[in-house]
């Protein structure tokens, strides 16, 4: 199941988000208090997380710094009624977020922002569990060709074996 | 030829352009203030005006629903279709979210309300008149201004005692209650404590602002009410705060100061007569 996280030190906006995301069927967590939202981290993967920028004892940019260490795999957003440059550029910058969104958001905005994060992370994950694959395959490869060339060790000539078009084994000698 | 001592009519006109410039480095330090607050405010009216409005979409498609089972009352085969298409629309939670939209969006909206007061309360630039006022109002519309320079550097506690109504132009002493709130944010490092403390002794009543945040060294304390007098880089400080504040309260026949503590804090306490002295007997 997808899982979002959402930090916001003014709980309406938590709450406001939790209906509009509501339809959208995904495990939403919402935290006001960013250490309980560093707790959460330990607890749940998140494919995406949505942090307010200016909170009493931490800004989201480095909650989200922190989260990225983590939870490399979780796609950074920020929600923010700052909007000044400054915050932004140090956002992309340090914590590398993938979108940068302002209060008043449009709803249809953060929706979009979202669900194109949640692709980025499923793609993510996606090309990590084929690099895996590949990785274990070329292990299991590895392997094979150690264990061939100690079988050869062994027995010289015997990884190279002839054999006729059915398979069985040749035992003449040329 | 030596220069004769001006005449009293010269007196009187210097005067009076002394006061004409006075009253406009007041406004312009006023209006800088409010310039400097306006971006803070924005970030304060923001915050309730997202999500007031994220809300009204929410209500709209809540209210969709309902009205597709109100309407389904006509069209609908039996009883069971209805009970079907109350289940769809997750009636029970509808019920129950939309008066926590409500209760929160009224609150967004009371808050932009009480912002948008305070703002006006806060720049009644052409009041020069000594009233009776409310200096606990004072104090909250002030605090709601800068709210948001406060809310991130300290944690605000108010232990206000019984005042009298005092005589005094209110606009301009909350403009001295911002100048110091302002300053107590400014000073504090991390997250902070700032205590705002009201007292009546005798015929007079005391303000004491008081942070523990990084203090004044001795040898700036006595330059602090110094025009232009400023330790903050440019774009933060004026140095016009203080020396402002100072003229205010001077003017209202009252009294200034500070005690700091280097590395523990400081204490700005303003005292003021409840009623002006006579304002025709000294002119
Ligand atoms: N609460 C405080 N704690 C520490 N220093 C202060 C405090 N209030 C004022 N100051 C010092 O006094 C100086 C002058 O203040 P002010 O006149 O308000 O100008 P400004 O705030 O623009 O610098 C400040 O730059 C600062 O060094
Ligand atoms: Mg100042």
């Amino acid at each position: 199941m997808i899982r979002i996280q959402l930090v916001d030190d003014e709980p309406n906006i938590l709450s406001s988000l939790r209906r509009l995301l509501k339809p959208q069927g995904w495990q939403i967590d919402t935290f006001s208090k960013v250490e309980d939202a560093l707790g959460g981290l330990l607890e749940h993967e998140y494919a995406v997380i949505v942090s307010d920028y200016q909170m009493p004892t931490a800004d989201g940019v480095t909650y989200l710094q922190f989260a990225k260490q983590k939870q490399p795999n979780a796609i950074r957003l920020v929600l923010s009624a700052y909007g000044d440059r400054e915050s932004m550029i140090k956002a992309i910058n340090q914590a590398e977020v993938y979108r940068y969104l302002s209060k008043p958001w449009d709803d249809y905005e953060v929706v979009a922002a979202i669900k194109a994060a949640i692709d980025l992370y499923q793609l993510h994950k996606e090309n990590q569990r084929l690099r895996e694959e590949n990785d274990a395959q070329r292990a299991m490869i590895k392997a094979r060709e150690e264990e061939l060339l100690r079988l050869e060790a062994d027995n010289p000539g015997i990884t190279r074996v002839k054999r006729d078009a059915d398979g069985s084994v040749l035992l003449t000698d040329d | 030829m030596t220069q004769t001592a001006p005449t009293q009519s010269e007196q009187d006109a210097l005067n009076a352009r002394l006061e004409q410039a006075n009253r406009q480095l007041l406004q312009s330090e006023k209006l800088a203030a409010i310039g400097q607050l306006a971006a803070g405010v924005a970030h304060e009216i923001n915050n309730p005006v997202g999500y007031v409005y994220s809300n009204l979409q929410s209500l709209e498609s809540y209210l969709n629903d309902l009205f597709r089972l109100t309407e389904a009352v006509d069209s609908a085969a039996s009883l069971e279709d209805l009970r079907l298409i109350k289940q769809n629309i997750d009636y029970d939670y509808l019920r129950e979210d939309l008066k926590d939209l409500l209760a929160e969006s009224r609150e967004g909206i009371e808050r932009v309300k009480t912002i948008i007061s305070a703002m006006k309360d806060f720049s009644h630039i052409e009041e020069e008149e000594f009233k009776l006022a409310d200096l606990h109002r004072g104090i909250e519309t002030t605090l709601n201004v800068v709210n948001n320079e406060l809310k991130y550097k300290a944690e605000v506690v108010q232990d206000l005692g019984d005042l009298p109504e005092v005589e005094c132009i209110i606009s301009q002493i909350n403009q001295v209650i911002m100048n110091l709130l302002v300053n107590a944010a400014h000073a504090i490092e991390e997250f902070g404590k700032i205590t705002v403390r009201t007292r009546h002794i005798g015929d007079t009543v005391v303000i004491d602002v008081e942070d523990n945040g990084k203090g004044i060294s001795e040898e700036h304390l006595n330059r602090i009410f110094e025009p232009f007098f400023t330790t903050k880089p440019v774009g933060k400080g004026t140095g016009l705060g203080l020396s402002l504040s100072f003229n205010i309260i001077e003017k209202h026949n009252g009294d200034i100061k500070a005690v700091s503590t280097p590395g523990q804090g400081t204490c700005f306490s303003i005292t003021l007569p409840v009623t002006q002295p006579d304002q025709n007997s000294d002119d």
